[in-house]
């Protein structure tokens, strides 16, 4: 329960910001008008993330698979800054 | 959805609830009372009660103002009063850190705004408890603890949700008749609770969080994008030739003569910033408040010294950044629809704090040992908490309406005096609760909640009866409905307190409620 929940905290929130951070920069001039609703959205996807880690099996399910996600995220992330 | 994952998300329902349970009743219950916060500063200081400086015209205030701040001149805000009879007050920077001053506070401005306001300080309950500084970061990370209960409440609910949503099954189970309540009133206001988890987790931890985001996955460039998306009014370049300014009450006519543009009836201004105050290219910039929209705070742009719209912010003419930002805030504060999202805002504030209140009783009666009549210590502990923190929290804020009611017509500093009632008798309550029988200490303090909610409320209908029949304003309509509204919840706390005495003489005796299992 513990494990799972620190994945949650932990792991959902880098995910849920890169994430927000990946939908501005696929909008125009970088998303700079929707970075207040992108602000708001950033607790419900944090929680949604917190909530989905506890319907892992066990924590080290949690921990690889938002673990993966947060890689895949952080590597698009770093694609679209080199590319563009 | 397996067993074993609806369990999983039973316990996070529990647990979470718990944890911010006690702090989110304090917050739904101030925060119904702060829906009306204006009309509680009108029950401190009616309009009948004129303030000092109430006369003083607004640009009397600024004159003085940049006559001995000339620093302040750079950048100052002037926030409006809400009737007549009270005074505008400055405020602005200098090496201190923010002052604040009416006209006669110029030469001896002071570091906090409206010492003393009861409005304020019921609003100071429930965003930080009334703790400083970290009483907000703490309501932050229950917010987040809110949401996390509401979502899994809601996907425990979800099997079951259209077959249960309306049984409210009144029988001899108790438990049961809660648990259906409780189940309805978390899932009929969804809503309204997703919104305050929401802006709630953002409003306390915005500046944390920003940090955050920033260092992140923003690259350190997001306090700019930030300060770009909230930017209402443009910033022009100082032109160091002074140039006489338009009165402020002139300005103030143009700006809502812009907002009408934008698509809304009504624009209150409340607050007037200026940049470069006596330059050729000084901006002055209005915000009011308008009403039947979701986008209720709006701001418009001046040139300072012609009156010229340089950005209107208002209505349909918004920006994306702009309707979002000032849509959390409609929402959060219920400022959208006029009187009647108010009291809906109120009675759905009220049925969160019943809410949290029943989730607890719902916690004690599921470990009840029902062949027991010792319970065990744990529940026992529970319902102490439960009755000590949450009775007590309506008993305190009772206190500090009564220590304003004293203090202002005694003519002193209600500051101190709202504070040590509100908490001395929440400490207080919180003690009785430990050491008397649990049913008992759960009637005498609803019993005393009421008698002094409905003393106070009394006290001040008599001492303004003459002046609330000569007076027909919307002040003081307001002050009549505080008083009304406190002899609603006094008569609500002892039909509770009765409730509860009935349920002590006849119910289960077996209940940690029950006069027969006193401990």
């Amino acid at each position: 329960m513990i494990g799972r929940c620190l994945a949650g905290v932990l792991l959902g929130f880098p995910l849920a910001a890169v994430m927000l951070r990946l939908f501005l920069r696929v909008l125009p001039n970088d998303g700079a008008d929707w970075v207040i609703p992108a602000l708001i959205a950033f607790f419900p996807l944090w929680m949604a993330w917190m909530i989905g880690a506890f319907a892992f099996r066990n924590a080290v399910r949690a921990w690889a698979t938002l673990g993966g996600a947060n890689a895949a995220a952080f590597l698009m992330l770093w694609l679209t800054h080199h590319a563009g | 959805m397996k067993a074993a994952t609806l369990r999983t998300f039973q316990t996070v329902h529990t647990w979470t609830g718990l944890l911010a349970g006690f702090a989110l009743f304090v917050a739904f219950y101030a925060g119904a009372l702060t829906v009306f916060h204006d009309a509680i500063a009108a029950w401190q200081n009616p309009p009948w009660r004129t303030a000092r400086d109430a006369d003083v015209p607004i640009s009397t205030l600024i004159e003085r103002l940049v006559a001995e701040h000339p620093q302040a001149k750079d950048d100052f805000g002037i926030i409006l009063p809400s009737d007549a009879a009270h005074a505008a007050y400055a405020y602005w920077q200098d090496d201190h850190g923010t002052r604040f001053a009416t006209y006669s506070e110029m030469a001896k401005p002071s570091d906090e705004a409206n010492r003393g306001n009861l409005a304020d300080f019921v609003y100071e309950l429930h965003d930080s408890l009334g703790i400083p500084v970290v009483g907000l970061y703490l309501m932050g990370i229950v917010s987040v603890l809110y949401g996390l209960a509401l979502i899994s409440g809601f996907l425990i609910h979800l099997p079951h949700l259209v077959s249960d949503l309306f049984a409210m099954r009144v029988s001899h189970n108790l438990k049961r008749l809660w648990q259906d309540a409780h189940n309805a009133i978390g899932v009929l206001s969804l809503p309204f609770h997703i919104i305050f988890a929401v802006t709630g987790s953002l409003l306390c931890l915005f500046t944390i969080t920003l940090a955050a985001l920033n260092t992140v996955a923003f690259d350190g460039k997001l306090y700019d994008a930030f300060a770009q998306a909230v930017t209402t009014a443009p910033s022009l370049p100082v032109s160091h030739t002074t140039a006489p300014m338009l009165p402020p009450e002139t300005l103030i006519a143009q700006a809502q003569q812009a907002a009408t543009t934008g698509g809304v009836s009504s624009f209150e201004p409340d607050y007037l910033h200026y940049m470069h105050y006596g330059d050729r290219n000084a901006v002055a910039e209005v915000r009011g408040l308008s009403q039947h929209t979701l986008g209720t705070y709006g701001t418009v742009a001046l040139l300072a010294m012609d009156g010229k719209a340089l950005s209107t912010h208002v209505g349909t003419r918004h920006t994306i950044n702009g309707i979002t930002n000032s849509a959390m805030y409609g929402l959060h504060f219920g400022t959208f629809g006029g009187n009647f999202v108010k009291w809906l805002y109120f009675v759905l504030g009220l049925a969160g704090a019943f809410l949290f209140y029943s989730g607890n009783l719902l916690w004690i009666e599921s470990r009840r040992k029902r062949r027991h009549v010792d319970q065990p210590t744990r529940t026992r502990v529970m319902a102490r908490a439960t009755i000590g923190v949450c009775i007590g929290t309506c008993l305190g804020i009772s206190g500090a309406f009564a220590a304003a009611l004293v203090t202002s017509h005694l003519g002193t500093d209600s500051e101190i005096a709202q504070r040590v009632a509100c908490y001395g008798l929440f400490l207080a309550a919180c003690m009785y609760a430990c050491v008397r029988p649990i049913p008992r200490a759960t009637v005498e303090l609803l019993a005393a909640t009421s008698v002094l909610t409905i003393t106070v409320v009394c006290a001040d209908l008599i001492g303004n009866a003459s002046a609330l029949l000569n007076t027909a304003s919307p002040q003081s309509f307001a002050v009549l409905g505080v008083d009304l509204t406190g002899i609603v919840l006094g008569l609500i706390f002892a039909l509770l307190a009765r409730a509860t005495a009935r349920r002590a003489r006849q119910g289960d005796p077996r209940s940690v409620w029950a006069l027969a299992s006193t401990s």
